[in-house]
C-alpha cells in the first residue's frame, strides 16, 4: 500500500460520524476524569478500555487517545482552580495558574490553558505523523537480537518513573518482570509459577493487572481515610484573555510544543518534566521573568505547552516500534492487544489504513479539545462537586464489571483485586507502580527475543553486538544509565543536605 | 519517605522475597525439560536473574537505609494505622474476598449492588440516598451495556435472573 493509499483508506475509516462521535466522547470522559480531584488520566483511560472490546479497532483506539489527550488538559483545571494538579504534569501549571485565580483571572488562565494545550497537541501530533512511519521503515531491519537491546534500552525508562528511589523502582520492576513469566515457557511449553491453576497457564491479564494497581489503592486509600479534602474553588472572575497577551505568550508556546515533542519521543521521560523545562525556559527567556510564580500568564501558556507537547510524541515509539513511552501509552497498548492489533514497524505494513486513520483522528481530536475544553471549564464547579463518597464506590463496580468483560473470567477478577491489594502496599512502602507495569509489559518481548536471537546463533553471546544497531542501542544504553547514576547521585546529595539542614532546624531551640 | 527502620523493613521483606524466589519457588513451581541445549535457554534463566537483582536491591534499600542520615521525623512518613483505619480495611477485605465468592452464586448485578452500598456506609457517607440510588442504577446499566451492547454474558447468579 502506498503512502495515498494508506491516506485515503485511513481518511475512509475516520470519514463516518462514529468515528468522530467516539472520539468527541473520549475527549469529554478524559476532561471530566482529569478534572475530578482523586482522579487521573491513568486511571480514566484503563477504565475506558474494557468499553472498547465491543467496538470496531478504529473506534476503540480512538476513544482512548481522547481519554488521553483529554485527560491531560483536564488535569489544568483544578491545578488553576484549586491547587489540586490532576496529573503531575500540571503541577507546573499551578504555579502560576491558582496565583491568577487568587487575583480574580481564572477564566483567563484557564483560557490561556486551553489555547496553549490545543497548539501544543497539534504540533505534536504533526510530528508523530512526520517521524513515526519513518522510524517504523527503520525498525522493518529489525530482528531478535536488534529487538533485545532496544528494549534493554527501553527499560532504562524505568529510572524516568522511578520517581524519589531509583533501586525501588528497580524492586518494583523485577516484580513486574516476574509476574510476567507466569504461565507456560514458550519454547518449551512447561509450566512456570501455575500452581497447577489452569487459569494461570495463560498468564495473568494485562487489563486485569493494570486497572488493579492503578485504580484499586486509589479507593483502598479512600475507603482507609474518607475524610475528603476541603477544597476552596476559585471563581472564574470576569477577566477573559487578551489578544496582547497570547500573542506575546506565543514564543513560550511554540517553545514549550517543541520541548514536549522532543521529551515526549523519548521513551520514560514524561509530561512532568517537560513541563518544567518549557516553565524554566520560558521564565528565563521572558522580560516578566520576575512575575512568574506570581501570576504570569506566560508561565501557565509554557507549562501546558510543554504539558500537553508531549501527548502525540509519545505514540512515536509505541506505533513505530512497540515501545510504551509512559504508563498511558502502556495502557493504551492494551487495546491494540484486544483488537489483534501489534504496535510496532509491522503495524505500519499490514495495518496502514488504521495507522493513518489513527493520525487524522489525532488531528481532529486538536479541534476537538478546544470546543469540549472551553465548555469544560464553565461546568467545572459540578464536575468537581462529584463526592467521593459516589464516585469511589462507583470506581470499584466499573472496575469489576470491565475486568471480567475482557475474557468473561471471574479469575480476571480476582487477578485484579489480588494486583489491588500488592499496589495499595507499593503505594505504601513508597514503590512506585509505573515500573512494575512498564515491565510486566516488556518482560515477555525482552524474553522471547533474548532465547530466539540465543536460538538463531546457537547459543553464542556475539550475536547481540552484530551489527551497527545492535551497537547503537548499547552505546545508547551505556549512555542512559552513567546519566542515570549522576542523577541518581545528585539527587542523594541534596536529600542528604536537606535531611541534615531539617535536622539541624528541629534541633534549634525556640526562643 | 520512609523513617530508617521502616526502610530497613522493607529491603529486609524485600530480601527474604528474592530469597523465596531463588531458592523455594523457582525449584519448586519451574519445570525444567531434561534436556536443556544452552543454560540461558532454561524456563528458569530469567526467573533467576530477576531473583538475583531483586535479591541485589533488597540489600541495596538495607544498607543505604542503615548508612545514610535518618530522616528527621517532620519529613518521615508514618505507617502507622489508627484503629478506625484498620477496622475500615478489615471490612474492605472481608466485602472484597465475599465479593469474589459471590460473583458466581448471587451474579454481578446485585453483589455490585450490595458493595456499592457497603462502602457507601462504610465511609460514613452524607449522601445515603444518592448512595443507594447509584447503587441501583449503576450496575444495572453496566448490565445492560454489556450484555446487550458488548455481548458478554455477564454472571446472573442462581437467586434472580435478569432480562
Amino acid at each position: 500500500m502506498t503512502f495515498m493509499e494508506a491516506l485515503a483508506a485511513g481518511f475512509t475509516l475516520v470519514a463516518q460520524w462514529e468515528s468522530i462521535a467516539f472520539l468527541a466522547l473520549g475527549v469529554t470522559i478524559g476532561v471530566i476524569a482529569g478534572a475530578i480531584p482523586g482522579m487521573s488520566a491513568t486511571m480514566a483511560v484503563a477504565l475506558t478500555l474494557p468499553f472498547t472490546f465491543a467496538l470496531q479497532p478504529i473506534f476503540g483506539i480512538l476513544l482512548l487517545l481522547g481519554v488521553y489527550k483529554g485527560g491531560i488538559f483536564g488535569g489544568s483545571i483544578p491545578a488553576i482552580l484549586i491547587k489540586t494538579p490532576g496529573t503531575p504534569a500540571s503541577s507546573a501549571t499551578a504555579l502560576d495558574g491558582y496565583p491568577m485565580a487568587e487575583q480574580g483571572r481564572a477564566g483567563e488562565a484557564l483560557s490561556m490553558s486551553l489555547y496553549a494545550s490545543c497548539i501544543a497537541d497539534l504540533m505534536s501530533n504533526l510530528a508523530l505523523i512526520l517521524f513515526a512511519a519513518w522510524l517504523a521503515s527503520f525498525a522493518l531491519n529489525f530482528g531478535p537480537p536488534e529487538m533485545f537491546t532496544l528494549i534493554v534500552f527501553s527499560l532504562t525508562i524505568i529510572a524516568g518513573v522511578s520517581g524519589d528511589s531509583l533501586v525501588k523502582g528497580i524492586i518494583a520492576a523485577t516484580l513486574g518482570l516476574l509476574l510476567a513469566t507466569i504461565g507456560l515457557d514458550f519454547i518449551g511449553g512447561t509450566e512456570r509459577f501455575t500452581f497447577g491453576s489452569v487459569d494461570m497457564r495463560g498468564g495473568l491479564n494485562f487489563v486485569a493487572v493494570l486497572i488493579g494497581l492503578f485504580a484499586l489503592p486509589e479507593i483502598i486509600a479512600y475507603i482507609r481515610n474518607p475524610e475528603a479534602k476541603e477544597h476552596r474553588v476559585r471563581g472564574m472572575g470576569y477577566s477573559r484573555l487578551k489578544w496582547p497577551d497570547f500573542r506575546r505568550s506565543l514564543k513560550s508556546i511554540f517553545r514549550g510544543s517543541a520541548i514536549g515533542v522532543f521529551l515526549g519521543a523519548i521513551p520514560g521521560i514524561g509530561a512532568a518534566p517537560s513541563a518544567f523545562l518549557s516553565y524554566s525556559e520560558a521564565r528565563r527567556a521572558s522580560p516578566n521573568r520576575e512575575n512568574f510564580g506570581k501570576g504570569e500568564i506566560e508561565g501557565v501558556a509554557a507549562a501546558e505547552a510543554g504539558n500537553n507537547g508531549v501527548a502525540g510524541a509519545t505514540l512515536i515509539p509505541l506505533l513505530s516500534l512497540g515501545i510504551p513511552g509512559d504508563v498511558i501509552t502502556a495502557i493504551i497498548i492494551g487495546a491494540f492487544m484486544v483488537h489483534n492489533l501489534t504496535p510496532g514497524p509491522l503495524l505500519f505494513v499490514n495495518n496502514a489504513d488504521i495507522v493513518y486513520a489513527l493520525f487524522i483522528g489525532l488531528i481532529a481530536s486538536s479541534f476537538l479539545l478546544l470546543i469540549i475544553g472551553a465548555v469544560a471549564i464553565r461546568a467545572f464547579r459540578y464536575i468537581a462537586d462529584i463526592p467521593s463518597d459516589l464516585l469511589f464506590p462507583g470506581v470499584l463496580v466499573l472496575c469489576i464489571f470491565g475486568v471480567f468483560a475482557i475474557n468473561n473470567s471471574i479469575f480476571d477478577v480476582a487477578v485484579m483485586l489480588v494486583m489491588g491489594v500488592v499496589g495499595y502496599i507499593m503505594l505504601l512502602l513508597r514503590f512506585p507502580a509505573a515500573p512494575f507495569l512498564i515491565a510486566f509489559i516488556l518482560g515477555p518481548m525482552l524474553e522471547n527475543s533474548f532465547r530466539q536471537a540465543l536460538l538463531m546463533s546457537r547459543g553464542s553471546l556475539e550475536i547481540f553486538v552484530r551489527g551497527p544497531i545492535t551497537i547503537l542501542f548499547w552505546c545508547l544504553t551505556i549512555l542512559s544509565v552513567v546519566m542515570i547514576i549522576r542523577a541518581t547521585v545528585r539527587a542523594a546529595r541534596l536529600k542528604r543536605e536537606a535531611a541534615r539542614s531539617a535536622t539541624r532546624v528541629s534541633a534549634t531551640p525556640k526562643a | 519517605m520512609l523513617s530508617r527502620r521502616d526502610e530497613i523493613l522493607v529491603g529486609l521483606g524485600v530480601t527474604l522475597m528474592a530469597a523465596l524466589i531463588l531458592w523455594w519457588l523457582i525449584p519448586t513451581y519451574v519445570t525444567i525439560p531434561r534436556r536443556v541445549p544452552i543454560k540461558a535457554l532454561s524456563p528458569a534463566f530469567w526467573p533467576n536473574v530477576i531473583g538475583w537483582v531483586m535479591l541485589i536491591c533488597g540489600l541495596a534499600v538495607v544498607i543505604r537505609a542503615a548508612m545514610a542520615p535518618p530522616p528527621p521525623d517532620a519529613i518521615a512518613d508514618d505507617l502507622r494505622v489508627s484503629r478506625p483505619e484498620a477496622a475500615r480495611l478489615a471490612a474492605l477485605a472481608v466485602l472484597l474476598v465475599a465479593t469474589f465468592f459471590s460473583l458466581r452464586t448471587v451474579g454481578m448485578v446485585w453483589t455490585s449492588m450490595v458493595v456499592f452500598v457497603a462502602l457507601v456506609f462504610l465511609t460514613g457517607s452524607k449522601n445515603r440516598f444518592w448512595g443507594v440510588v447509584a447503587a441501583i442504577v449503576l450496575p444495572l446499566a453496566l448490565y445492560f451495556f454489556f450484555t446487550k451492547v458488548a455481548g458478554v454474558a455477564i454472571p446472573q447468579g442462581r437467586i434472580v435472573r435478569l432480562p
